[in-house]
């Protein structure tokens, strides 16, 4: 009898005992990517978290030549353990604004950590104020962001602020119905820094009749910097069962037209009746992720690059058709030279049909 | 036996027999304070719990994070026919809710998950005091993970489907003048598949261009330790039985090249009851 009981115990005791390896397993961290949370540990979990996700290394190191090693071992001078917050947060905004992408920042409560080179280092080719006065004050709101009216000479002009939210299918197709009548439509990007991929996506999709391959796609899928995916392609197909348009457009495009908007003007590049004008896009063409570091500050990095139709990248942006720039003797005089070229190509279009 | 009884005798059967199929009948009494059940009875415990989760997912965040959880879950024991080898069933389910925080950044992350596992059991040991359960079991598990710090690809998905192992023991004691119960049950999946991200893939591409295939994982203890542990004492209270215990469930693999790791720690309290079920024989 009493055998048995004791057989019982160590029966129980040998399976709870069991486990506690397994717990202590799944509890436990891996000793290789945890950093301290130090200036020193800050810096490298940082440094190391762009090495493995960061999309452009290759591509930065082409154009702008940027070595990634290299950023590693000028920064890490400035390092110090007994450095404030305040100095460790400054040098590795720093560091990664390096890769002048707008899509790689740092967040923490003393400031947001960028580097928009990218749209300051360039001509604004865009003032608001000569954008409001050709919506003038009975525009019709289209949604959050989306504002149109019909221009005097029975032109469309639709402004998109930005792609923070989409515009519903049926305000889309309201908006379409009302300029069934005008000659063409002006898309106004310009300043609009981006916002979802679906909302650009679903307003291009009204300017094609038929599916076309508009760009490309892959994501990173290991820590290497040329570890990738297979290419994806991109169609973009036609709204099917909602109104579209197939008059001549034409989208406005200035450098701070940057991630979806970036999107949107290579989607609608390649569809027949669509002319892009004005300055080169702003790019961000890598989807962004995020991460922490030990110390609880936001790192944003583009980890999915994308490409257009040819699978060029458009991280640095998509070239217009028709390049334009602002002249100040127009601005002076009220005239928005972007939105004077969009309404004299299409009625020069409209001429020669 | 005069008419009217034999009415009455009749009408009472007719009752019960209705009242059988409708629903199972419990027990007038708990024959024990925790014995196995027979063929055609079942026992449940159902149970609130609350307890600590600890999560370090990679896929969004770099950090672990580590907080509250509460939930709910479902023991059951089902008695089969006694000739089979698989004399035995157990069931396990639960439903929790976690919000974790990390300190540093006042980020969070949250997080609902569930386990549904059956097992089938053969009743390896049976004294009188103890029974030892063991067999094999269905296991199905499935958590969304939310990131309030990464906006753009703020969500994950974890889970799997398979199946494994099931040890269940119960061992009765007396102790303080009371009959007791105490008992420990461990689920461990052997193999099934399992779902990731493939290490950086977005969500939206999941959506946008499908291709799923290579999502799909082949899971075993070398790429996936998973497991779930109860312990648990039962207590008489009166007629009831109060079972308290602590819940220790965990998942931790590689799965797409990022670390993924879960963490439960639950205390758990419920009423087990016994019922029986009725089978309408015509």
């Amino acid at each position: 009898m009493k055998r048995r009981r004791l057989n019982m115990i160590l029966a129980m005791a040998v399976l709870l005992t069991a486990l506690l390896p397994v717990s202590c397993a799944l509890n436990g961290e891996v000793p290789d990517r945890e950093f301290p949370d130090t200036p020193q540990g800050n810096f490298m979990a940082l440094w190391t978290i762009m090495d493995e996700h960061y999309c452009f290394f290759d591509l930065k190191k082409e154009k702008l030549g940027v070595d990634w090693n290299e950023v590693k071992t000028r920064y890490a001078a400035n390092i110090s353990d007994d450095m404030s917050d305040r100095a460790l947060f400054e040098v590795l905004c720093k560091m990664i604004g390096e890769l002048r992408d707008g899509h790689v920042n740092l967040t923490s409560a003393y400031d947001y950590g960028r580097n928009w080179s990218w749209k300051t280092d360039y001509p604004a080719n865009f003032s608001k104020d000569l954008q409001n006065k050709y919506l003038g004050n009975d525009y019709i709101y289209g949604g959050n962001g989306y504002y149109y009216r019909i221009l005097e000479d029975n032109i469309g002009y639709l402004v998109i602020e930005s792609f923070e939210h989409s515009m519903s299918a049926g305000r889309m197709n309201v908006m379409l119905n009302n300029m069934a009548l005008c000659n063409g439509l002006i898309i106004d990007i310009r300043d609009n820094g981006g916002g979802i991929v679906v909302a650009s996506e679903s307003l291009a999709s009204r300017f094609t009749e038929k599916k076309v391959t508009v760009g490309y796609a892959c994501y990173k899928n290991g820590p290497g910097h040329n570890d990738f995916s297979k290419m994806y392609k991109t169609e973009l197909s036609p709204a099917e069962y909602d109104l579209r348009w197939i008059k001549p457009v034409v989208v406005l495009t200035n450098r701070s037209s940057f991630s979806s908007a970036n999107e949107f003007a290579y989607f609608m590049k390649p569809l027949e009746n669509v002319t892009l004008m004005g300055d080169t896009t702003g790019g961000g063409g890598g989807y962004p992720m995020s991460s922490e570091l030990p110390n609880g500050w936001v790192v944003r990095f583009s980890s999915a690059p994308t490409f257009d139709a040819d699978q060029n990248h458009v991280e640095f942006g998509v070239a217009p058709h028709i390049r334009l720039d602002m002249k100040d003797e127009d601005v002076q005089a009220g005239v928005d030279t972007y939105i004077e070229s969009a309404r004299a190509f299409i009625n020069d279009k409209l001429v020669n049909f | 036996m005069t008419d009217s009884s034999r009415c009455s005798r009749r009408f009472a059967s007719v009752l019960l027999a209705v009242l059988a199929v409708s629903f199972p009948l419990q027990a007038l009494a708990q024959r024990n304070v925790f014995n196995m059940p027979q063929y055609m009875e079942t026992i449940r415990v159902n149970s609130f719990k609350v307890g600590t989760t600890k999560t370090h997912d990679k896929y969004l965040s770099q950090s672990p994070y580590m907080g509250t959880s509460f939930g709910f879950e479902y023991d059951g024991w089902t008695g089969y026919e006694p000739y089979k080898l698989f004399s035995q069933g157990r069931n396990h389910s639960d439903l929790c809710f976690s919000v974790m925080k990390n300190p540093r950044s006042g980020g969070r992350t949250m997080i609902l998950s569930s386990r549904e596992y059956a097992g089938f059991m053969w009743h390896a040991l049976k004294y009188s005091k103890y029974d030892l359960l063991a067999g094999p079991a269905a296991m199905c598990e499935f958590g969304f993970l939310y990131n309030q710090q990464n906006s753009n690809n703020p969500f994950n998905i974890e889970g799997y489907i398979g199946g494994g192992i099931c040890v269940d023991n119960t061992l009765r004691f007396r102790d303080f003048g009371y009959d007791m119960a105490f008992q420990a049950t461990l689920y461990v999946p052997l193999a099934g598949l399992s779902f990731a991200p493939d290490y950086d893939e977005p969500y939206y591409y999941f959506y946008r261009y499908g291709d799923y295939g290579k999502n799909i994982h082949f899971i075993s203890p070398f790429n996936n330790v998973a497991f779930t542990q109860q312990v648990a004492l039962i207590l008489p209270i009166k007629e009831s039985r109060l079972r308290v215990g602590f819940t220790i469930d965990g998942i931790r693999n590689y799965l797409g090249g990022q670390l993924h790791m879960v963490v439960n720690s639950m205390f758990t309290v419920g009423f087990a009851t016994r019922f029986q079920s009725k089978k309408w024989d015509r």
